[in-house]
């Protein structure tokens, strides 16, 4: 039985892709549907270390209260399990596809990550993305580029005039910051000379080549627009509660509300994951080749696979501890404030960035 | 086989959103509907090879052009349609129709007369990939062969920037 | 592969009915709209006839044209804008300044 089936697939290539495609697929939506309730559960008890408070503790499993790590659980549940309201003069199609929408763009640009080098099983390289693109860049950008469709639908259809300010709020401030993000990057394209995410990796084996290092410029605007992109404190103007009640998610409640947080979250975690690929070498050690790992760990290819993954995640995960530290440090920018710091400053020092980059690369060149 | 797939389905799509978007009511509808079918537009890109117009059709059009447009329908607030849909004189619908038709006809002489019989696959996959991907085909010849219509492109995206500036800035009418 | 003409009858189709859109609609809004699905029409030809022809200059025309598009967009809806200021509708058929 077994054998037929090895057989088929051995014979059948393109199944034998197909396959493995889908296996990918599984595994990446797995990963990031683990995001959210870990983050949930993060951001209440890392604010709670901070503020010597002790942050939800209590919920546990048959006696074990595991740091409060079942929370997001019973959190999950109730929200799964609450009465659905749709208020009246919703726009009733567009009120249920928004958070949908939302989701399906973060999740979307998820398929483009690198997460680990190539595995090699039984003679066929398998690579650690969903689609591997040699447009890998423009297509993170394109599919995040529609994440605010999601945010101005679901204040449209909400009926609700503190849902539509959030969501035009929401909509602005990402058209805007999303200029600083692509014009941060542009420089790491110019470096490494590729627009393949997997590449761009490959190419920063050393520490030294590591983005940050040759880019720190790049390094700090992505970081400011990262911040904005995602709708996050400093710059969670979009949902301030205390002037918009919550902005665009105002009216949605139970399973749909819990679809905008997932969302939000996962495009946080592939913003994190594409920060540590452009500037930390993503699935790299920075010190130790892959191949010098492979013969350490006494020349087992998926042991030193797994190393690049922890690596990634490693990396991705100072980004996302990064992003709750300044959600409880510093205070909400004014919306002015938020305007003028996207196209007075970040636009022309990216500018800048570039054509310095630019120059520095040519010169290099041609020498 | 897998292209006629793909092509039936993103046509369908295509052709279906047209639709909406000829026929719709809601301003907003008609925008989403215009967003997906840009959306397939560009998976059709993909489908003939030109991975990067594909990306960049998503991140211009769907990404700026469409939100540009929901933001102003929402900024304005604009109703849908205050006349019904069929509720118009005949001869609008007779002179709609019969410019479509015309130019429907002149359409289908020019693509199965004149240009009959040149659909062989010339750009190949594999060629474009010896040539060191589409991309990079395209980053040589803009920036060689058409650099100056590029540099004016740059030009005309500031003119219009300018422009729309001055043209929607709020003047305080009172005075002049 | 899928013949180029099939791409071009699919072009013409949606071309079409951008024509019928600018023709038939009275929301401005609308009208810019049908004119965007006009000009995507002519980049998918651009782009079907790219591969026939073998070279990419077709391709950085459509690159050009969504250039154009991005400027006429901007322009049309800033006029649009405008407008709605000055007589509080984007109908074209309440805006008959110039009818005499």
């Amino acid at each position: 039985m077994l054998e037929t089936v090895l057989g088929f697939f051995r014979e059948n290539d393109f199944w034998l892709e197909f396959l493995i495609t889908v296996i990918k697929i599984i595994v990446v939506f797995g990963i990031c549907a683990q995001i959210p309730p870990f983050m949930v559960w993060f951001e209440r008890r890392a604010p709670a270390f901070m503020q010597r408070r002790k942050g939800p503790n209590r919920v546990g499993l048959f006696g074990f209260r595991l740091f409060g790590l079942i929370q997001p659980l019973a959190d999950t549940i109730k929200l799964i399990f609450k009465e659905e309201v749709v208020p009246t003069g919703a726009h009733k199609f567009f009120y249920h596809i928004a958070p949908v929408f939302s989701l399906f763009t973060s999740l979307m640009v998820a398929a483009a990550i690198p997460f680990g080098p190539p595995l090699v099983i039984l003679g066929r390289t398998i690579t650690l993305s969903v689609v591997n693109l040699d447009v890998g860049f423009l297509f993170i950008f394109a599919l995040s580029s529609l994440g605010v469709y999601g945010i101005t639908l679901a204040g449209y259809s909400s009926n609700n005039k503190y849902s539509l300010m959030g969501a035009l709020r929401a909509a602005a401030q990402m058209i805007s910051y999303e200029i600083p993000l692509g014009l941060s990057l542009i420089p790491i394209v110019i470096i490494f000379g590729t627009l393949d995410l997997n590449s761009i990796v490959v190419a920063q084996a050393n520490v030294w080549d590591w983005g940050i290092f040759r880019a720190p410029i790049s390094f700090f605007l992505f970081v400011i627009a990262m911040f904005a992109e995602t709708n996050r404190a400093p710059f969670d103007l979009a949902e301030s509660e205390a002037e918009l009640v919550a902005g665009f998610h105002t009216e949605y409640n139970s399973f749909k509300f819990s679809l905008f947080y997932f969302g939000e979250y996962v495009s946080m975690f592939v913003l994190s994951c594409l920060a540590s690929i452009c500037f930390f070498g993503g699935w790299q050690t920075g010190f130790i080749s892959q191949n010098d790992l492979t013969s350490l760990l006494f020349g087992i290819q998926p042991l030193a696979v797994l190393v690049g993954v922890l690596m990634t995640f490693l990396k991705a995960s100072f980004f996302m501890w990064l992003f709750v530290w300044v959600r409880w440090t510093l205070p909400r920018f004014r919306y002015d404030q938020l305007m003028n710091l996207g196209w007075k400053f970040m636009m022309p020092i990216g500018l800048f960035n570039i054509v310095l980059t630019a120059v520095i690369a040519g010169a290099i060149a041609f020498k | 086989m897998g292209e006629w797939i793909a092509f039936g389905a993103l046509a369908g799509t295509i052709i279906m959103c047209a639709l909406f978007v000829v026929l719709g009511r809601n301003p907003v509808g008609c925008a989403i509907a215009l967003v997906i079918k840009l959306f397939a537009l560009a998976g059709m890109y993909g489908v003939i090879g030109a991975d990067f117009l594909a990306a960049i059709q998503v991140i211009i059009y769907a990404g700026a052009i469409m939100v540009l447009f929901t933001f102003v329908i929402m900024l304005l607030n604009v109703p849908p349609d205050s006349r019904s849909r069929w509720d118009r004189p005949p001869v609008e619908f007779l002179m709609v129709g019969l410019s479509v038709l015309a130019l429907f006809g002149v359409g289908i002489y020019l693509i199965f007369g004149a240009f009959a019989g040149e659909g062989v696959e010339v750009l190949t996959r594999s060629l474009v990939t010896e040539q060191g991907g589409n991309t990079l085909m395209i980053g040589r010849l803009l920036f060689s062969k058409y650099v100056w219509p590029f540099e004016l492109a740059s030009i005309l995206i500031l003119m219009a920037i300018i422009a729309s500036i001055v043209i929607a800035k709020k003047y305080n009418t009172e005075e002049s | 592969m899928v013949p180029a003409e099939y791409y071009f009858l699919l072009a013409m189709v949606v071309f079409l009915l951008g024509v019928a859109g600018v023709l038939y609609r009275q929301n401005l809004i609308m009208i810019l709209m049908s004119i965007e699905l006009m000009l995507n029409a002519v980049n998918l030809v651009f782009v079907a006839a790219s591969r026939t022809v073998g070279n990419v200059d077709g391709q950085i025309m459509v690159f050009f044209v969504m250039t154009v598009a991005a400027c006429e967009a901007a322009v049309g809806l800033a006029m649009v804008i405008a407008l709605y200021r000055r007589y509080g509708t984007v109908e074209t058929n309440f805006l008959r300044a110039l009818r005499g």
